[in-house]
């Protein structure tokens, strides 16, 4: 199992300081960015914000999963683009939508290794850049036309063309797909709500709830301190710059979010678009560092890391992927579900955080699949998400680990709480959780 | 022959000493330009005097096949003619008996029986061009450094060492003409593809390539020009076709002001037909018109003058100051936008401030299209352009400044706003960052007082657009330092631009002198001159666009407020006309809202129509004193102010010599460059004629008139000292 629970002899690891654009819906206007740009952007905010000499970071960190095929390594374009010294490595590092988690674990594994103690991380994702690709019959067609030397064999390899080898792959939705359980993320969401009973009302209403919380923070200008204005690449001349996460749909209503047909399984499936976390392109910087580091840099931390889990499950039900790694953290920590303030759990789907909620209060879940003899817990929507999630906000796959743990960070401060818990589920069966802890 | 009509260099070394011939191999000659006295060769007397000799063991040598031609380096060729040598012969017979003997030894370096190679790198301008050109092949370093061209034309002369004829041949009539009206050094890759050279390789492997091609083991030819020599260049229907056009382009360009590129359209569309003599004998001839002229005179002059001025960029012990790495901009108008978008161009990391995030959007949007403009015309390629635009970061918070090398200020010209903002940057820069204000027309000294060291603030003043106008005035402060004066002139110089030091007095340098032109120019409209005529009547003379015209472009309000501080300042000469503040309105402020003296329309589609004169004009005018004055009375008042007011800023001491002097006239102004600047044309005029033509002035009834009128015309001391001693202010023509 891997889990880590912070001990009194190890470094204390922090989260120093972190920003984020606003979260854009794909296609709209981030729709000309791209992953080293908008990476580079969000970690030169973050320096400037910091005043932390760029020189004196042990590497730099990011999380994605859409890596563009002209960016090699991301992590490392953009941080040369945001204006790191070439001497500081970055590396790119991937765990599906737990991407941004990633890059804050596997930093914080370094320092707890010796191996450093400044981590920039970023999570980024831009999923309207996602391109559409040949299929294997036309990529083998121009690869037999290349191969034709005489200009006979080069006209009987052109006579092999068809019209139907131009249908393309579509990135985004094959990338959404499990390849081992062979299902749509969609639809595993809903065979987690069909086996715990979820109905379409009680997701319906979720969504409403993550719009409304949402709007609410937007307005009262709660997410002021995370975000930063962004003037997108491919703005026109009066275009302004996008200041807030453009997916709350304001006076969403439940009549309007009971009309949409279900998406992924027609006609009795009850997961539709609006009760689904946003296709959607963002990025986020952290500072990761102990509470020495941080001094030294002359940043007030926002949280510490208590600790930290991953666990794996079956990827038809990934879903349920938070709470198996609750359950590891909790076990690592020795806390209970009731101990934290505040949860953030990552709204992949809205039927997928209710069927989650049931799980956490089974008992006989608890026993069979987590081998413990009690029920996790109780996941009180009243303390989880207080600020919306992915429903609202959207779902930058690389991106929304470091949005929760940023959210949360600020909302355990905001609020003067103790402990806070971020976790997500994972496509191909995985769940994360972090512990947070307000110093 | 005989090189002592050239003159000589103060520092010349003995024969023999400048050109080196090594034999690597047999058969193989590598010549190589080594001037002792030069750090980059020139041709010079004593060069080409060396040059002349090797050319003579060469041609002795019976076993000879192959010669290679190159600089001492890789990357240093020549710099082609002695410029400043030329500049000094006033002799048209001298220059073009000169010219004649390069073209003897030229010729001789083309008819060499061995195949010769000219393996060149780094700069090679003009004359280094053209020896080239007498080589079989040429071979050039692929470098960022190497940049190729016929330059002349910008000193006010032609390629005059077979340039003009041996290029046509290499590359057809039309690319040729094109390359040597431009006047512009090309980088090696475009040099290729234009046909100028045969062959690229590295710079390490520049003369063993050469020496390869020389010796035949290496086949290349001339790329041949195919059927389009015949067609172009050898069709003379063809070729009087382009030189009319060319003619005609050159002409609604340089308005007839400039006679080289004209007399270069005739050298370069004769050139097919002429024999090698006729075509030498038809260039030496018109260098020798064109290099004792006025107008390559004043080019030269300007050349030199704007050379030195690069040298201000070193601190006092000679070493170069410190290269900023990045920078912030405070102000998000115009001038901060464009400040900002150029220091991020030019490599550094730049931060812009305002409260407006709307300012800042307007900005960073410039900037990109910008950078985006640049890649399209293959400036940039896309991994620049795109560093180009990570480099602009913008915020409404001052954030970010505790490692920053360099923060300018342009916010709105008040001096209590600037203090305030400068107190409050110098609390989050680090103590050695250098402040600087770009404002147009407070007092740096007083505005220095706002923050704890005061040595390391100074004037940096831009002339809109910054990213086009090509001074800075460098305005030294009582408390600048000489090393913040000396970094401050090399991040101009960094960003593409000329400094010139200026004293802390009210509109510096540029500003005071065109202030009572522009002023004077609207007393004259006002006293009836047509504002059509004094418009034209400035652009005749030179200026790149007439008085009113300009008045628009700046801003009617800035152009007031302006006038305003220089009257503060200096007093009753510089007292304005009361029809601005008359002609202004909210929606009447020149172009940025559209009409002003002009009524600009908007842009329709790509192009924008033609501005017209308002027709309400009439309405402002007074009386018709001016109306009966001719042309060149009427610019001889604007321009009289312009001396008047130049020679007591050198009185004063506001800029150290008469050479900074016109340089800022002409890169600050657009003061015609072939006058060689505003004291060069009173030098022109005789400067006891222009003491005379301003006393009649300032006694002539409508200027006696008008409160301010004499004391504006009253010729300053310093012009009366010269006049009574006969003296010039330049001691060369």
């Amino acid at each position: 199992m891997l889990r880590y629970a912070a001990q009194p002899d190890h470094p204390r690891l922090v989260l120093a300081a972190g920003v984020r654009t606003p979260f854009a819906k794909a296609g709209g206007r981030f729709a000309r960015e791209d992953v080293a740009h908008l990476g580079s952007v969000v970690v030169r905010e973050l320096l400037a914000r910091t005043e932390v000499d760029p020189g004196s970071f042990d590497e730099v960190v990011a999380g994605c999963v859409g890596q563009p095929f002209d960016q090699a390594n991301p992590g490392r374009v953009l941080a040369l683009r945001a204006g790191i010294p070439e001497e500081v490595p970055a590396r790119t590092v991937a765990r599906n939508c737990a991407s941004g988690f990633e890059a804050v674990t596997s930093a914080a594994a370094n320092v707890l290794m010796g191996l450093g103690d400044r981590y920039l991380c970023v999570g980024v994702e831009v999923m309207s850049s996602y391109p559409l690709v040949f299929g294997r019959r036309a990529t083998d067609w121009f690869a037999r036309l290349n191969r034709a030397k005489t200009p006979l064999a080069k006209l009987a390899a052109l006579a092999g063309f068809r019209p139907s080898m131009l249908a393309p792959r579509v990135a985004l939705m094959e990338g959404l797909t499990d390849p081992v359980s062979g299902l749509i993320m969609g639809r595993t969401a809903e065979l987690i709500a069909r086996e715990w009973g979820v109905t379409r009302e009680e997701s319906d209403r979720f969504s409403l709830e993550s719009h409304r919380r949402a709007q609410a923070a937007r307005d009262g200008g709660r997410f002021d301190l995370e975000t930063m204005p962004v003037l997108p690449l491919g703005a026109r001349k009066q275009d302004h710059s996008l200041r807030h996460d453009d997916g709350i749909r304001d006076g969403q209503t439940l009549e309007a979010l009971a009309k949409l047909p279900p998406y992924f399984e027609k006609p009795d499936g009850i997961v539709t678009v609006g009760s689904s976390s946003q296709i959607t392109d963002g990025a986020v910087a952290l500072i990761l560092t102990t509470d020495r580091g941080a001094a030294e840099m002359g940043l007030e931390p926002l949280a510490a890391i208590r600790g930290w889990a991953w666990a794996g499950l079956d990827p038809a039900r990934m879903g349920l992927g938070p709470v198996h790694a609750t359950a590891e953290v909790l076990r690592a920590t020795g806390l209970a579900m009731s101990d934290f303030d505040l949860i953030e759990i990552n709204e992949a789907f809205a039927a997928q955080v209710l069927a989650c909620q049931r799980a956490y209060a089974s008992e006989r879940y608890a026993r069979e699949k987590l081998g413990l003899d009690h029920a996790v817990g109780e996941l009180d929507l009243e303390r989880t998400n207080v600020n919306g999630g992915a429903v609202a906000l959207g779902h930058p796959v690389g991106a929304t680990g470091a949005r929760l743990l940023l959210t949360l960070a600020h909302e355990l401060r905001l609020r003067d709480r103790e402990l806070g818990l971020a976790t997500l589920c994972i496509g191909g069966g995985q769940g994360g959780a972090v512990v947070l802890e307000r110093l | 022959m005989d090189w002592d009509l050239l003159p000589l260099p103060e520092n010349a070394p003995p024969p023999g000493s400048c050109v080196r011939i090594e034999r690597p191999e047999p058969g193989l000659a590598v010549v190589v330009l080594d001037p002792p006295h030069r750090k980059i060769a020139v041709f010079d007397a004593p060069l080409l005097r060396d040059l002349e000799a090797a050319v003579s063991e060469l041609e002795a040598d019976r076993e000879l096949r192959g010669v290679v031609l190159t600089g001492r380096e890789p990357l240093s060729f020549a710099a082609g003619a002695d410029v400043e040598a030329i500049a000094r012969l006033d002799d048209p017979g001298v220059v073009r008996s000169i010219v004649g003997q390069v073209h003897a030894l030229f010729r001789r370096i083309e008819d060499l029986e061995a195949r010769t190679v000219a393996a060149v790198g780094g700069p090679v301008p003009g004359g280094a061009y053209e020896i080239s050109l007498c080589c079989d092949l040429i071979v050039a370093a692929d470098d960022p450094t190497t940049r190729i061209g016929l330059p002349e034309v910008k000193l006010g002369i032609v390629p005059g060492w077979g340039g003009s004829h041996r290029l046509p041949e290499r590359i057809g009539v039309p690319a040729a003409l094109n390359a040597i009206l431009n006047g512009s050094l090309v980088p090696a890759r475009v040099a290729l593809r234009r046909g100028m050279v045969d062959r690229l390789t590295y710079p390490e492997r520049l003369v063993e390539i050469a020496s390869d091609l020389a010796m035949g083991r290496e086949k290349r030819r001339r790329r041949p020009r195919g059927w389009k020599k015949w067609a172009v260049d050898k069709d003379p229907l063809a070729l009087k076709l382009i030189a009319s056009q060319a003619r005609k382009q050159v002409l609604a360009k340089t308005h007839g002001h400039y006679p080289a590129p004209l007399a270069a359209v005739e050298l370069v569309t004769r050139a097919p037909f002429a024999s090698r003599a006729e075509a030498a004998e038809r260039e030496a001839e018109a260098v020798a018109e064109l290099a004792t002229g006025k107008v390559c005179k004043s080019l030269v002059f300007l050349f030199f003058a704007s050379e030195a001025a690069k040298k201000l960029g070193r601190l006092p012990d000679g070493e170069r100051p410190r290269a900023h790495r990045n920078a912030a901009v405070v102000g998000a108008g115009v001038m901060g936008g464009g400040i900002a978008s150029l220091l991020a161009l030019k490599g550094m990391d730049t931060r812009l401030f305002d409260l407006s995030q709307d300012a800042l959007d307007r900005s960073l949007w410039h900037h990109r299209a910008d950078v985006e403009k640049q890649r399209r015309r293959r400036r940039l390629q896309r991994h620049e352009a795109n560093a180009a635009i990570d480099r602009l970061t913008t915020s409404t918070e001052t954030n970010g400044l505790k490692h920053r090398d360099f923060v300018l200020e342009a916010v709105a010209e008040r001096m209590d706003v600037k203090k305030q903002v400068f107190a409050t940057l110098a609390e989050k820069v680090p103590a050695d960052c250098l402040l600087a204000t770009n404002t147009s027309s407070l007092s740096v000294t007083e505005m220095s007082e706002a923050v704890p060291n005061p040595a390391r603030f100074v004037g940096m003043h831009f002339f809109n657009p910054p990213k086009k106008m090509p001074l800075v005035e460098v305005v030294r402060g009582a408390h600048t330092s000489d090393e913040t004066v000396a970094e401050t002139a090399a991040l101009a110089l960094r960003l593409g631009k000329t400094p010139v030091v200026v004293a802390d007095v009210a509109g510096f340098l540029v500003n005071r002198i065109l202030g009572p032109y522009l002023d004077e120019a609207v007393c004259l409209f006002v006293d009836g001159a047509d504002p059509a005529r004094l418009d034209r009547a400035m652009l005749d003379f030179g200026m790149p666009m007439g008085p009113l015209r300009l008045l628009d472009e700046v801003g009617l309000d800035i152009a007031e407020h302006v006038s305003r501080t220089l009257f503060e300042a200096y007093g009753v000469r510089m007292t304005p006309c009361p029809a601005i503040p008359e002609l202004m309105g909210p929606e009447r402020l020149g172009v940025k809202t559209g009409r002003g003296f002009y009524r600009y329309p908007s842009a329709k589609g790509r192009k924008r129509p033609k501005p017209e004169l308002m027709g309400d004009l009439a309405r402002f005018q007074r009386g018709d004193a001016a109306r009966g004055l001719s042309d060149e009375e009427l610019v001889l008042r604007m321009v009289l102010v312009m001396v008047a007011e130049a020679a007591r800023c050198l009185e004063e001491g506001v800029v150290e010599t008469p050479e900074l002097l016109d340089l800022a006239t002409v890169f600050g102004t657009g003061f015609a460059p072939f006058r060689g600047g505003l004291l060069h044309y009173a030098d022109d005029l005789g400067v006891d004629r222009v003491v005379r033509e301003l006393e009649r002035l300032s006694r002539a009834p409508d200027v006696a008139r008008r409160p301010g009128g004499p004391e504006r015309f009253a010729p300053p001391e310093w012009l009366r000292r010269k006049a009574e001693a006969g003296a010039r202010i330049f001691d060369r023509p």
